[in-house]
């Protein structure tokens, strides 16, 4: 089944799972992101670089005291990219008569 | 990818898509302690109140109204969670009415009791109206959150019924 819409970038399971969360969100923690995502500090960092370069995410460093704090937000880009991915899914979703809905 | 996925794998991205947007809503609510620690800061000021000594209330006024403004600062700006939903989308208009008219009941609840209370010679109103107020504010902060997560889910971005 071919879908227009689909993003190729935040579909694979991990970045679909950052993505997602910080779809819901302003901004969130590095260490929030990695805990509910269950990511290392490194393949979290790998992953927000990724998204990132896409524009899809926006990293902010910050001191809070003397601790160094990392949070990221979605863009209105990749907020937009999102939007239309689960669109497709949704799409693809529909068409094989299938429906999910939120719980 | 190539554009190209079965229903099922679709299905199942929309599944995880929803579980981890709940996760986050989850992480943001606020935590059941802070209507226990809000609801102790309004009757010790209550009491201080009561208490019509200037050093009492001098001593406890001004910590109990920061511990209370800074929690609520903290809460409402995601400084203690770490995590700040997208209170516009997700909560909307009626989060909005919801959370303010919960204040102003609380309010208005704890100044009626303690005005009618004063009016009727009632020894200790102010800490008997905060008591009440207290919990009132311990009682309803949980349905209020329940209330804002079930329409925090129902905004959740792409996946609104």
């Amino acid at each position: 089944m071919t879908q227009p819409g689909l993003d190729e970038l935040i579909h694979p399971p991990t970045r679909l799972a950052i993505v997602s969360l910080l779809a819901a969100v302003e901004w969130a923690d590095f260490k929030v992101i990695r805990d509910q995502v269950g990511l290392s500090d490194s393949a979290l960092s790998k992953q927000l670089s990724t998204l990132e370069r896409a524009g899809y995410v926006q990293i902010r460093k910050a001191f809070v005291g003397k601790r160094p704090r990392t949070s990221a937000r979605l863009t209105a880009v990749g907020r937009a990219a999102f939007r239309q991915h689960v669109a497709a899914l949704q799409k693809i979703v529909g068409q094989s008569g299938v429906t999910v809905l939120p719980r | 990818m190539n554009g190209s996925l079965r229903p099922e794998d679709a299905t199942s991205a929309l599944t995880e898509i929803g579980r981890h947007q709940e996760k986050i809503i989850d992480a943001a609510l606020v935590p059941a302690w802070y209507w226990w620690v809000v609801a102790a800061g309004m009757v010790a000021i209550g009491a201080a109140v009561d208490s019509r000594s200037r050093d009492v209330l001098a001593a406890v006024l001004p910590v109990a109204i920061v511990v209370i403004a800074v929690l609520t600062a903290a809460m409402i700006f995601g400084a203690y969670r770490h995590v700040q939903v997208r209170s516009s989308e997700l909560l909307g208009g009626r989060g909005a009415v919801a959370i303010v008219g919960f204040v102003w009941l609380i309010v208005g609840l704890t100044l009626g009791i303690a005005f009618g209370l004063r009016a009727a010679g009632a020894p200790a109103p102010a800490t008997i109206a905060t008591a009440v107020g207290g919990a009132a504010f311990v009682t309803g902060g949980p349905y209020l959150m329940r209330m804002l997560r079930r329409m925090m889910l129902g905004n959740r971005a792409g996946l609104a019924r």
